[in-house]
């Protein structure tokens, strides 16, 4: 592109009209070319566009006719929910303490996707990779209900008074 | 009665809503793939340019196409989704040459709101995933297992639910849409979601943008490494992406509706906006960041619709409105500052918004002339069945008995001569230096007697042959070389020859057959057969094009038509062909690499075989009729491809597409004698004896519709045609946009009906348009009139308040305003009515009187009108009875009662069909067609028992089109030939859209009864692509109800039986217990309906 931009410029200097179709004809160079169309005589008659008439069984291979997962949103929202917990607490009896941390971890799954904005972002130059893991971006607070905040303020032993603004700063601080 | 519907498609739809690029029909070719509706169209990029593969018929309406490449594999498959929540992927199979269906399914939902933006169906350019979103608040996903095979379906909440446009991001991990909506303070945004495939959910993207031009209405995802989005507005473009790059440029307002990707790296799209305007947008970058946006003014096209980046700077460009177009980016603009150079046209005629059925040429064929194209593309269209001689030059010349054209020397290209054979002379005519037809001399020649055939022969040589004798002349010298003569007491009655073979047949059933050997003529055999002899033909069909192994011979007495073999002269096979007519013309050829004898009897009927070039066998016997006088047959090539024209008093022109035989009639009303004249000045010319004229003309393209474009540069809404006047007028409106504000100027337009040269203009008034139009005769005035309904569509109003009747008188060429009277709304519809006119205002219909005052004057006079309808948008009128389209009561049926006058309600269909045009079969049927793309058919029952039911019309037939509907209008397409079944089927023909012109045939019920039989049969054989069900394509669908479709038939399936090979046919006949043949010609003969 470097070197069709520069060429572009030369001719800046022999055609100094119509800058804009200059400009066009600049952006013009190097069009993708696999060899198509290249004959200097182009045909416009190649033949006639044959009917397809479908003789053969059109059937899909086994298992391909696709159908919708029938379950209602809410339903399945519930039972995902439902078999995650079942999960936790098979896993909390068995590990016992170490249970608190899983579900910490379990619950964060929105948390490590959320975690990459401020890595994407970079401007914001936020907590590393370690303390993302645990911790929530102001953002994503701002975003979970009074309830959420209240549970994980519970979750760290805090208290759990105030207004939403004041639960999220006990949480920012508590992280930090 | 005529219950018993059959619909066909006369012409395809042509309007093209999606086009794509991809590698479909193997590793190594690139194909374009264009759906057009309800067919998508398989073309072939070349280095000569672009080659046509296929065209699928695909039972559904197409809502989005789409290419991808699953892991692991080497070709794309094609993912396809109907408007009716079907989808198929697609594979091609290039060793079967046949499509494969992956995978279907049905993507409905028992409940959701479908959205009002449009279907979308995007697929993860890392192919995890097909995304759908159709209903409201619903993102269906598809997930690939990594096989690439598809999961289970699940839907998704979204939370947005205006959503204007989604796109698949390139380059993340999960796989991530961005969504542009608009909230319920009309402001856009856009917002990214990533799709978790194991919680079945969204999770918050990576980013958003909020607050963007209020006209942002496309997203272009641009591929990695830059990835990030393109959003299009109408006033400014903004490129964004996770990293917060944000770049945004101010453009000239306009609406882009399409855009192709250019570079595999996305650094430059081609933006086509509302009018026409191409744009070049260009991400300038640095370090695989985008550092700034730029825009440039290319050119203008059709408006486009999609745009397809094909290669090495050539642009498809497909469109809804005008044709499509094949471009050219060239590197330096041309005189006018455009970059794109038009390589090609596709005919398109949608949409059709109205047309009228007239006889131009007065042979007793119709012509569709119809308002095509909207906004800067629209047009006036003449669809003719046929094809179109162009003449090019005529001399008067009486009495020609046959025409022959020479070349100079045996290898010359081009023809040089044309003998021009009388009852007792011959003349020759040659192309001199000014490319002028003059008078020569060939001395060899004898010009003193009828010359009965000519040909250039190998060695240089001419051949002559005439009642007594062949003559051989050197072509350089022209002088005779060596002479046969005739037997004393016989003369050659018809002769045939090829390059180095001649046979004469002379009286008492004598056959002669000649070679030509060093420059001599070898008499080879002599044989005598049983009868006289009428025609003989001796085209080489075999390998060698100088030496035929075969003669054709046709005969007297016992009607029949033989082949020999040459040289010995030995009878191969004879067919007898029955009847009492004797065979005037034989000619064996071959179209598409078969080989046909072809015999045509004196009462124009047309016998076709198909002939084994090498054994001789005839089989596969059809007859057609062609005319009602004697058939002279001749080949001719066109474009580099052979056909075969019959000369007769309905000229027809034979050839071939699909290997199937195709005849069209040719627009010129009877032709003696016809040969191929392809001179360097008028290559590809035909010269034309008709009575008292001889001609050089050219010829169209070989195809069965011929269409002829008049451009208008503004949108044409109604059209109708005056006989008496010899004109045409049509109401039109042009769109311009000023720098600061859009304005639209409505005009009724006059052109002359012949040569479609504009004649006069009327403007209308400013916010008046035209609604409606015909031409008509009052009771006690003779003189035709041009009627024009308006309407005042107010900015401030919903529905016009305002209108006017304008009645127009033709003089001079120029139409005349006679009479104007005020509505109180909008004229939808106009009809002649028992000398009156009859007019739908709004919710009423309304009869005015043609009242003439004392001076001479005119005016309309209300007489009586009937209220009840929401908006009485179409009427059609018969006798006294009136059937009125309601916006959306479905169909009424009103009557006009003299002693009373008075308009009364009769019957009514107590459906809820939104209407888009009605027409009335006949006394008791009508035909309705609404905007959920059915037909159906509605039946009055006079004979009733009860009132109850006498005011109700029976809903006798329904039927999925699948095409939006504008007009009905009663006529044919094609000559009627008093003698075919075919001629007294009564037809409508119907123009929609997408450019669909179909044919609605009203078929006698035992006809019916066999083709259902026939349809059933089909479905058996012809499986829908994709696995797409033919009988839930065909049920009737709307809103409210699905039915079966019933007492229409399929023509395009049933037709699609003569497209099958033989051995198909055959298992389809055994089925219906028909022979094959009668079955063809069952088929063949609907065929001729359209």
């Amino acid at each position: 592109m470097a070197a069709e931009g520069s060429s572009g410029g030369g001719r800046k200097t022999t055609l100094p009209h119509n800058p804009r179709e200059r400009g066009a004809a600049k952006f013009l160079t190097g069009l993708p070319s696999r060899g198509n169309f290249s004959s200097s005589s182009l045909s416009s008659n190649l033949g006639g566009l044959r009917v397809y008439v479908c003789e053969h069984d059109t059937n899909p291979p086994e298992g391909q006719v696709i159908e919708t997962d029938t379950t209602n949103i809410l339903i399945r929202h519930l039972q995902l929910k439902k078999k995650e917990s079942e999960a936790k607490d098979a896993g909390s009896r068995t590990q016992g303490e170490s249970g608190k941390a899983k579900r910490c971890a379990a619950r964060s799954l929105g948390v490590q996707k959320s975690s990459k904005k401020p890595k994407l972002g970079s401007s914001s130059g936020l907590p590393s990779s370690e303390e993302a893991i645990s911790g929530f971006s102001q953002h994503t607070l701002q975003s979970f209900t009074v309830e959420r905040l209240r549970a994980l303020l519970r979750q760290r032993g805090l208290t759990t008074k105030g207004k939403k603004d004041e639960l999220i700063t006990r949480l920012r601080e508590a992280q930090s | 009665m005529s219950t018993w519907n059959y619909v066909v498609t006369a012409h395809k739809p042509t309007s093209v809503s999606h086009s794509c690029v991809g590698n479909f029909t193997g590793p190594h070719q690139l194909n374009l793939i264009v759906a057009k509706c309800t067919r998508i169209e398989i073309h072939l990029l070349t280095p000569q340019g672009l080659q046509p593969m296929l065209d699928v018929p695909i039972y559904g309406r197409i809502a989005t196409i789409e290419l991808f490449r699953p892991h692991n594999e080497a070709q794309d498959f094609l993912f396809i989704a109907t408007e009716r929540y079907k989808f198929c992927v697609l594979q091609w199979d290039a060793e079967k040459s046949e499509l494969l269906t992956r995978s279907m399914g049905d993507v409905s939902d028992r409940i959701g709101r479908p959205t009002d933006n449009g279907q979308i169906g995007i697929i993860d350019p890392d192919c995890r995933l097909i995304g759908l979103h159709l209903y409201d608040g619903l993102f269906k996903v598809i997930p690939f297992d990594n096989k690439g095979q598809l999961k289970e379906a699940f839907n998704i909440r979204l939370e947005e639910l205006q959503v204007l446009d989604i796109k698949f991001l390139y380059g993340c991990l999960r796989p991530t849409i961005v969504v542009l909506y608009q909230d319920n303070k009309d402001a856009r945004h856009v917002k990214t979601y990533e799709v978790a495939l194991k919680e079945k959910d969204f999770v918050e993207g990576p980013w958003s943008q909020n607050n963007l031009d209020n006209g942002a209405g496309l997203l272009i995802p641009v591929p990695a490494p830059l990835g990030g989005v393109i959003i299009i507005g109408e006033e400014t473009i903004v490129y964004c992406n996770a990293n917060s790059t944000f770049r945004a440029i101010p453009i000239k307002q306009s609406i882009t509706r399409a855009y192709g990707r250019v570079d595999p790296d996305g650094s430059r799209y081609l933006l086509g906006d509302n009018s026409g305007i191409l744009h070049l947008l260009v991400l300038t970058q640095e370090r695989e960041r985008v550092t700034g946006l730029k825009i440039e003014h290319l050119g203008e096209t059709s408006v486009a619709s999609s745009i397809s980046y094909l290669d090495n700077g050539v642009v498809y460009v497909g469109s809804r409105f005008g044709d499509s177009q094949l471009v050219k980016l060239n590197l330096q603009p041309d005189a006018t500052g455009s970059f794109v150079e038009i390589l090609e046209r596709y005919v398109n005629l949608g949409p059709i918004v109205d047309f009228c059925v007239v006889d131009l040429d007065r042979q007793g064929q119709g012509q569709v002339v119809t308002c095509s194209g909207a906004f800067k593309d629209g047009s006036i269209r003449v669809v003719r069945n046929g094809i179109g001689i162009n003449e090019q030059a005529s001399v008067e010349l009486q009495g020609i008995k046959g025409l022959w054209s020479l070349k100079s020397s045996f290898s010359d290209l081009y023809d040089m001569y044309l003998v021009v054979s009388f009852i007792s002379e011959t003349r020759f005519l040659a192309m001199n230096m000014e490319d002028e037809l003059e008078e020569i001399e060939i001395e060899g020649f004898d010009a003193q007697i009828q010359t009965l055939f000519c040909q250039n022969a190998i060695n240089d040589l001419l051949i002559q042959v005439t009642a007594n004798s062949v003559r051989l002349v050197s072509c350089t010298s022209r002088e005779l070389v060596d002479q046969w003569n005739a037997p004393e007491g016989f003369s050659v009655n018809v002769a045939s020859a090829n390059a180095s073979q001649v046979l004469l047949a002379t009286g008492g059933g004598h056959l002669v057959y000649l070679e030509i050997r060093d420059a001599k003529l070898v008499e080879v055999k002599h044989a005598q057969l049983e009868h006289e002899i009428s025609c003989v033909d001796l085209n080489p069909v075999g390998e060698n094009p100088q030496y035929s192994s075969l003669a054709a011979i046709g005969m007297w007495t016992d009607i029949s038509v033989s082949i020999f073999s040459l040289p010995d002269l030995e009878l191969i096979r004879k067919e007898n062909l029955g009847g009492e007519i004797v065979p005037r013309s034989v000619l064996m050829c071959t179209l598409e690499g078969i080989s046909y004898l072809l015999c045509a009897l004196g009462d124009g009927h047309l016998f076709s075989f198909l002939l084994n070039a090498s054994t001789g066998e005839l089989t596969d016997r059809k007859k057609v009729s062609l005319g009602t006088q004697p058939i002279s047959l001749r080949t001719f090539s066109s474009k580099g491809t052979t056909h075969v024209f019959a000369s007769s008093d309905r000229p027809t022109v034979i050839y071939s597409s699909n290997k199937k035989l195709l005849y069209s009639n040719v627009n010129l009303k009877e032709v003696n004698h016809m040969c191929p004249f392809n001179t360097a000045a008028f290559p590809d010319s035909l010269a034309i004896a008709k009575e008292g004229e001889l001609s050089i003309g050219t010829i169209d393209d070989i195809q069965k519709l011929h269409i002829r474009t008049i451009p208008l540069n503004e949108q044409a809404r109604r059209i109708c045609h005056q006989e008496q006047s010899r004109t045409l007028a049509f109401c039109s409106f042009k769109y311009t946009q000023n720098s600061m504000e859009e304005s639209e100027a409505h005009f009724i337009r006059l052109m002359d009906h012949q040569t479609f040269e504009f004649l006069s203009t009327h403007p209308l008034d400013q916010y008046e348009c035209g609604c409606s139009m015909i031409s008509c005769s009052f009771s006690d005035d003779n003189n035709f009139y041009y009627c024009v309904g308006t309407a005042y569509v107010l900015p401030e109003e919903n529905e016009p308040t305002k209108g006017r009747i304008l009645v127009f008188a033709v003089e001079d060429g120029r139409l005349q305003l006679i009479v104007e009277k005020e509505t109180k709304g909008a004229v939808y519809s106009l009809n002649a009515f028992n000398g009156k006119l009859l007019a739908a205002i709004n919710q009423k219909i309304q009869l005015y009187k043609w009242m003439t005052r004392e001076d001479g004057s005119h005016e309309l006079q209300s007489e009586c009108g009937h209220h009840g309808h929401i908006l009485a948008l179409y009427t059609q009128t018969r006798g006294d009875f009136i059937v009125v389209g309601d916006l959306m009561k479905s169909i009424s049926l009103l009557v006009y009662k003299h002693e009373e006058s008075a308009i009364e309600e009769l019957a009514r269909d107590y459906n809820a069909n939104w209407m888009t045009a009605v027409e009335m079969i006949d006394d008791d049927i009508y035909v309705g067609a609404e905007n959920s793309y059915n037909l159906f058919t509605v039946r009055k029952n006079s004979d009733a028992a009860t009132d109850e039911e006498r005011g109700r019309l029976e809903v006798v037939g329904e039927y999925h089109l699948g095409e939006f509907v504008n007009r009905f209008r009663h006529g044919s397409l094609v000559m009627r030939l008093p003698d075919s079944e075919m001629g007294q089927i009564p037809t409508v023909i119907f123009g929609t859209i997408n450019g669909v012109i179909g044919i609605i045939a009203s078929l006698p019920h035992d006809h019916y009864v066999f083709l259902e039989k026939l349809q059933a049969t089909l479905v058996k054989f012809i499986k829908g692509v994709g696995s797409l069900s033919h009988e839930q394509w065909r049920s009737f669908h709307n809103d409210k109800k699905t039915s079966e479709a019933r007492n229409f038939l399929d023509g395009d399936l049933i037709e699609s039986f003569l497209d099958l090979n033989r051995s198909k046919m055959e298992e389809v006949a055994k089925a219906m217990a028909v022979p094959v043949e009668e079955l063809s010609k069952r088929v063949e003969e609907l065929t001729r309906l359209h």
